[in-house]
């Protein structure tokens, strides 16, 4: 699995876990919010039903005690049985919810009424009293189970409501048994009430639109309730139904019912029920906007941990970026230094420290047929281009070198090769030296590079011309110099970066303070090319002090010690019979370094072979010319020089004579300069000026 | 340089003794003419007072060896010193010459 689905997986899980834990905190919030609603509810629906059924039996009880009241009034009345009314008048003008009164007498109380008389007063909304006899042979109210009940019990009683010339439910009627002093029953005194004002009242300030009350009697019959304008009838019987049990309440999760019954009769119930949904609303509203903003949030939140997480990616990409190219400036690096000599001889130390990853100085230096060939170089600019350029001189300075011994020619060819194509306008300050390290001698050639110090007794510049830098013109000429180095004498070379090393006042480091530095190494018998250039080092990092380094600093010192000499010289001319002269020459140079027999003969053979070679090709047929030959030695190492005026030949350009064939395909010549190579540890060619140099160097420790 | 031949029933022997440089070569090549017509007799060079050879001393040598092949006889090199053996070596004679 790739690390990119892995970081967007948890991502996701991340997001996932915010939304559950969300979620889950909005789901606990809720439901204490619901408990919270429904007890709120069920004390105000309390307080309302309370409130309601209070009403009711205040009515019915201010009945009551009007009937009490107007007792002894109509008791009075019944001595005659038409005074009756006018007490049934009283009593139900005395109380405003009386809509009626009537007096059922016992069968045959009075004999002249016959068997039954039911004197009724009934209050018209005008307040007139219309007063009628109500028993006929079609209302026999012994019949009635309410007279029966009364009469049995003797107690009080209400009717449930009834309708009466209506289609609604609006009265109800409370029978008194009017008993005489033997306690049996008299008559019965109904008063009738009007119910019409309950279902307004039930109604009227619900807390809910939807929210209804119905009034159902003891046994469960519905009464009254909400109009049909208000609450269809198929709810109100749903709730009747759910109320009185014949449905059950947990079936209608969606339906919330209160009921509460009167204390004493008529017992009658108040039922008060509520839509979850509508009380539930304006939670459910909240808890929609809740939700909204919960998952505005969350997709903020997976906005910003996205973004957040594309950035570290692209932040992770970079830093990988910068870690490969790091790693590239670093092998780099490696390769650049790997350039630079690696192991220093005592005479000689080099040092070079890039303000950067890589760096555009250089310095070299190798030996070569007794002569020490250097440079210093600073390419303008920092970092990889100059590294890049660099690393091109470094390597031409190799190869023009190996043809060569003057640095002049070097400094040209090189400063040719820079001009082509140099569209980016690069340039580089250059010296080369070439040291004899048998005689001192000095050929050097600078190309706008700072002068460097010759150390003999005290340090003083080198009186180098300045000359333009390579890379400027194709056609600047470079003057060679020499001069002569003493044995011990020191040759210090450097970059600007030494004289520029700036600390934090940016001060420069300057000439002066590097020649005092050498002046006090001098001073001090501190004569190592190595503890040298430390103190140099060492001396401008002290300088410096934190400020950070600018520029390469690249330093080279050079210690000219030829040791104990040997050299001898001997000119033939170009006969064969010379030959016999050239061994006995080089016998006595051999023999005057004490060298064993076989290096000796191996010596003179190379020479040999070289010199005929001469004496053969060099001039002319007939032509008379001379060979120099110059032996030296520092007892380390034998160079023989072989000079000759001759036509421009380099015998190192020949091709060898196949050592691999067989005596009958054998060609008789060419084994001659294989010789000289064979035994040799070098052979090079020049041409110097209208000679041809030959040298050829053997160690011999 | 010295050179003597010495012709046997079998062979001919000729002893080279001193430093056969590039001066000696001529007059050597005159002395070790003889051995050019070898009638098929087996030639035994003695080194054992060779002191030095040149190419021009190798070129000689092997002038007799490509004449003495193209009769059919051998040339033996025989008691050669160590500097003249490394010569042979690079040279690469010592494959063609016989070597006692």
């Amino acid at each position: 699995m790739n690390s990119s689905l892995k970081s967007s997986i948890s991502r996701v899980g991340i997001i996932v876990i915010a939304a559950v834990m969300v979620e889950v905190i909005s789901i606990i919030q809720y439901e204490r919010l619901r408990g919270i609603m429904e007890e709120e509810m069920s004390s105000r629906s309390h307080v309302i039903v309370s409130a309601l059924a209070d009403r009711i039996q205040y009515t019915l009880d201010k009945t009551e005690i009007t009937m009490q009241e107007n007792l002894w009034d109509v008791m009075r009345s019944m001595a005659h049985p038409d005074s009756v009314y006018s007490a049934l008048v009283r009593l139900v003008d005395d109380n405003p919810d009386i809509v009626g009164g009537c007096l059922a007498f016992y069968p045959y109380y009075y004999p002249s009424k016959g068997r039954l008389y039911e004197p009724y007063v009934r209050k018209s909304p005008d307040g007139t009293m219309e007063m009628r006899q109500l028993a006929g042979p079609d209302h026999d109210y012994t019949r009635n189970e309410e007279y029966l009940w009364v009469l049995n019990h003797k107690e009080s009683s209400w009717t449930d409501p009834y309708s009466f010339e209506s289609d609604t439910i609006n009265y109800a009627t409370y029978s008194y048994p009017i008993l005489d002093t033997q306690g049996e029953v008299q008559a019965i005194c109904g008063l009738d009430i009007e119910l019409s004002w309950l279902g307004n009242l039930l109604n009227t300030r619900q807390p809910f639109a939807s929210t209804f009350s119905c009034l159902l009697t003891p046994k469960g019959d519905f009464v009254t309730g909400p109009p049909e304008s208000r609450t269809p009838r198929a709810e109100v019987e749903l709730a009747v139904a759910i109320a009185n049990g014949i449905l059950p309440e947990s079936d209608y999760p969606k339906l919330l019912m209160r009921k509460t019954s009167l204390h004493k009769d008529p017992y009658w119930q108040v039922v008060q029920v509520y839509k979850a949904d509508e009380v539930y609303a304006k939670m459910h509203r909240m808890r929609r906007q809740q939700m909204v903003l919960i998952l505005l949030g969350l997709a903020i939140l997976a906005f910003m941990i996205n973004r957040y997480a594309r950035n570290e990616k692209k932040l992770r990409k970079a830093s990988e970026e910068q870690a490969r190219i790091s790693g590239e400036l670093s092998v780099a690096r490696r390769i650049q230094e790997e350039m630079l000599p690696k192991s220093f001889p005592a005479h000689i130390y080099g040092s070079l420290e890039p303000a950067r990853e890589v760096g555009g100085d250089l310095y070299d230096f190798y030996q070569r047929d007794g002569k020490l060939f250097f440079c210093i170089g600073d390419v303008s600019g920092k970092g990889v281009p100059s590294a890049m350029l660099m690393s091109v001189i470094h390597s031409l300075f190799r190869v023009l070198s190996q043809k060569t011994e003057d640095p002049s020619h070097i400094l040209k060819v090189l400063n040719q090769e820079l001009c082509r194509g140099n569209d980016s306008n690069m340039f580089v300050t250059f010296f080369a030296g070439c040291l004899d390290l048998y005689t001192g001698k000095l050929h050097y050639a600078n190309a706008g590079h700072d002068k460097p110090y010759l150390l003999g007794d005290a340090p003083t510049q080198l009186a180098a011309k300045s000359n333009l830098p390579l890379g400027v013109f194709p056609d600047t000429e470079f003057e060679p110099q020499e001069c002569t180095l003493s044995p011990g004498a020191m040759l210090f070379l450097y970059t600007d970066g030494l004289t520029e090393a700036k600390n934090s006042r940016r001060e420069a480091f300057g000439r002066s303070r590097v020649q005092q530095v050498l002046t006090d190494c001098l001073a001090n018998g501190q004569m190592t090319p190595e503890s040298m250039v430390h103190a140099v080092s060492d001396a401008a990092h002290r300088f410096a002090e934190d400020a950070p380094q600018s520029d390469d600093l690249t330093m080279l010192l050079i210690r000219y010690l030829p040791g104990e000499l040997f050299k001898n010289q001997i000119t033939l001319v170009n006969e064969r019979a010379e030959v016999e002269k050239l061994g006995a020459f080089v016998k006595d140079f051999c023999s005057s370094l004490e060298l064993d027999r076989k290096s000796s003969a191996h010596l003179r053979l190379a020479l040999e072979e070289a010199v005929v070679n001469v004496i053969n090709y060099a001039y002319p047929k007939g032509e008379k010319g001379n060979i120099d030959i110059y032996a030296d030695s520092n007892r380390k190492e034998v160079r023989f020089t072989i000079v000759d005026s001759g036509v421009p030949f380099d015998p190192t350009a020949a091709i060898s004579a196949d050592t691999t064939l067989d005596a009958q395909n054998r060609p008789i010549g060419g084994l001659g300069i294989l010789l000289t190579r064979k035994l040799a540890d070098s052979v090079s060619y020049c041409r110097k000026g209208d000679k041809n140099v030959l040298t050829i160097t053997k160690s011999i420790q | 340089m010295t050179t003597t031949i010495q012709e046997t029933d079998e062979r001919f022997i000729a002893v080279l003794s001193g430093e056969l440089d590039t001066a000696a070569a001529e007059q050597t090549s005159q002395a070790l003419q003889p051995l050019l017509d070898s009638k098929g007799k087996e030639i035994v060079l003695d080194c054992t007072d060779l002191e030095y050879i040149s190419s021009s001393g190798l070129r000689v040598l092997l002038s007799i060896l490509k004449q003495a092949k193209s009769v059919g006889s051998r040339v033996v090199l025989k008691n050669v010193n160590e500097v003249i053996r490394d010569v042979l070596d690079i040279s690469g004679f010592i494959s063609i010459f016989e070597m006692e």
